[in-house]
């Protein structure tokens, strides 16, 4: 693909907060082109393209510039690390970062298990804590129950899961919802598409 | 794990780091040749700087810098950042009395770059710094001078942005809130995160005017018409004076160098004593050149750029192949009398024709020539 053709090129993340960044950025008057079929990766239209990314992979595809905006949850931000203008809080795909661990656990934390190594990483030394930090995949609660770590930082949306997994919420760390980022010089040199994006996304916000 | 080949045979080099073959080679020198002339036609003289660094925990890069320990258990580090170095070559120099125009060139490394188009481990910059003096004149030949340096790098589109970090510093010291929270809500200002800045904002019991003054920083960015939206907020005597400072600045510049502003860009905030000031090309997501005023870093009176050349060659595109030569001389007196004449010459290495005529068609030399004459390619 060649991006020079379109006004704006757009990342989003795979899934449930596609649909979602899809419903937001109508509202705020963009119609990103759609899929035309299942194997597309990426859609243009309108002078339009949006480019169909793993989560963690938009903070990236943003901060080189290859997209101009994106649409990422915050805690992959959080973990990311990267230097990206973050102007709106588009409200959905709400969520928190959490400490987890076995009800009965009261010994001190010596190794957590995360898909947010460099997140849990920073947590830790801003509370003087020392843990080592081992980084997993997926089904990370597990590693609680299986004995390979004495505590987990995840994503808890409900609380649901961890509950039928007999785990309790000991702390929450940070607070996460999807963001509208933007490559900082998409931003001002064009801005006059971006800025009433932002302005019209934050009026739907608040 | 299988060893890769390439480090059986000593060949694998650095991860962010490159060769520069033949065309970006020559592309990187004739555009760092190109700058050098630029800057000496504007009074800025060469200084060349150590590479080896004693190391400082206090240096800005510090963290990022490689370390290395010398023979003495002394800890050094490898130049991470120009400007650092030069304003301290001009403190223990004692050059900070009066003006001093100096331009450098040279190669910088950082441990722990994020690697990708445009960021590598080892690194160019080339760059100036105006020492000994301050005032908006010395600001606008800057911005005047980064602005020539874009044009003469082929990027007519490249835009400067301009930012005033002392605003932001002096809006935060309004606050008097302790450097804990201030680092947070420059974080939050740094990122126009407008409602993480809120709540923070609210948190710490900022009110009024000031609350007011701070939460606008973030959306302070376009054209000129953002100073005039400056000014309508609720400003102390600092706050005012940076702007005079800033107007002052634009009105100095030339017909046609039409900056973009944005004021809420705070990035090292308390390094910054002015202005600070970055450049952009559409369809390229880095900044190509950096650079502000930083008195008091240091020396008294300091401000300058540095142009990254590894992103601005990335931005503009290199030249896949280098024109060949023109002629290829069958012996030393031929290329000696055509080299003398402006031509560009390669001298044959044997006297098999059809070799050498071979070698002029994959090299594309259009003429042989020899003592008798041209020969036919």
């Amino acid at each position: 693909m060649n991006r020079a053709g379109f006004e704006l090129t757009v990342a989003l993340p795979k899934g449930r907060m596609m649909a979602d960044s899809y419903a937001a950025f109508s509202r705020a008057g963009i119609e990103l082109p759609r899929a035309r079929g299942e194997r597309d990766l990426w859609h243009s239209g309108g002078g339009l393209a949006v480019l169909e990314l793993r989560g963690a992979d938009v903070p990236t595809y943003v901060d080189l510039g290859i997209a101009d905006l994106g649409v990422v949850g915050r805690d992959i931000l959080l973990e990311a690390g990267r230097d990206l203008y973050e102007p709106v809080d588009l409200g959905f795909g709400a969520c928190r970062l959490s400490l987890i661990r076995l009800p009965e656990a009261v010994t001190p934390v010596r190794r957590i298990a995360s898909k947010y190594p460099r997140f849990t990483q920073s947590w830790l030394r801003s509370r003087g804590m020392v843990a080592d930090v081992v980084k997993l995949h997926g089904n990370v609660e597990l590693a609680v129950l299986a004995g390979l770590a004495d505590a987990v930082v995840d994503v808890v949306q409900t609380g649901a899961t961890l509950r039928a997994a007999g785990l309790v919420e000991v702390e929450v760390l940070a607070r996460s919802s999807a963001r509208l980022v933007v490559n900082k010089s998409a931003l001002k040199l064009k801005r006059d598409v971006i800025r009433p994006l932002i302005d019209n996304l934050r009026a739907l916000a608040t | 794990m299988e060893r890769d080949v390439r480090e059986e045979t000593g060949t694998v080099i650095p991860e962010g780091t490159r060769y520069h073959l033949p065309p970006e080679a020559a592309a990187r020198l004739d555009l760092q040749e190109r700058w050098r002339a630029l800057f000496a036609s504007w009074g800025y003289d060469p200084v060349e700087l150590p590479v080896l660094e004693v190391y400082d925990p206090e240096h800005p890069l510090a963290a990022r810098a490689f370390k290395m320990v010398d023979k003495s258990g002394r800890v050094l580090a490898l130049r991470a950042e120009f400007t650092t170095a030069v304003i301290r070559m001009v403190a223990s120099e004692g050059l900070g009395e009066e003006l001093h125009r100096f331009q450098y060139a040279g190669r910088l490394w950082l441990r722990d770059s994020e690697i990708g188009p445009g960021r590598l481990r080892e690194f160019a910059q080339m760059g100036v710094e105006a020492v000994g003096a301050s005032g908006p004149r010395l600001d606008a030949e800057l911005l005047e001078l980064a602005w020539e340096a874009l044009k003469t790098a082929d990027l007519p589109d490249a835009r400067l942005e301009v930012g005033l970090p002392a605003l932001v510093a002096d809006l935060l010291a309004a606050t008097e809130l302790a450097a804990g929270p201030r680092s947070s809500l420059h974080a939050a200002i740094e990122r126009k995160n407008i409602p993480e800045l809120a709540e923070l904002l609210a948190d710490y019991g900022v009110r009024g005017g000031l609350r007011r003054a701070v939460l606008a920083l973030p959306d302070l960015y376009g054209g000129i018409e953002v100073l005039a939206a400056a000014r309508r907020l609720e400003l102390g005597p600092a706050a005012r004076d940076d702007l005079d400072w800033l107007e002052e600045v634009l009105a100095l510049l030339p017909p046609g160098l039409e900056v973009l502003l944005d004021l809420g860009m705070a990035r090292a905030y308390d390094y910054y004593s002015g202005i600070h000031f970055r450049a952009y090309t559409p369809d390229f997501g880095l900044p190509l050149l950096g650079g502000g005023r930083y008195d008091g870093a240091g020396t008294r009176y300091a401000a300058g750029f540095a142009l990254g050349l590894e992103r601005i060659l990335e931005a503009r595109g290199v030249p896949r192949e280098l024109a060949a030569p023109q002629v290829l001389a069958l012996d030393p007196g031929t290329a000696r009398r055509l080299r003398a004449t402006g031509v560009r010459v390669e001298l044959a290495w044997t006297d098999d024709l059809e070799e050498l005529r071979d070698y002029a068609r994959r090299r594309g030399i259009a003429r042989i020539s020899g003592p008798e004459g041209e020969v036919s390619p």
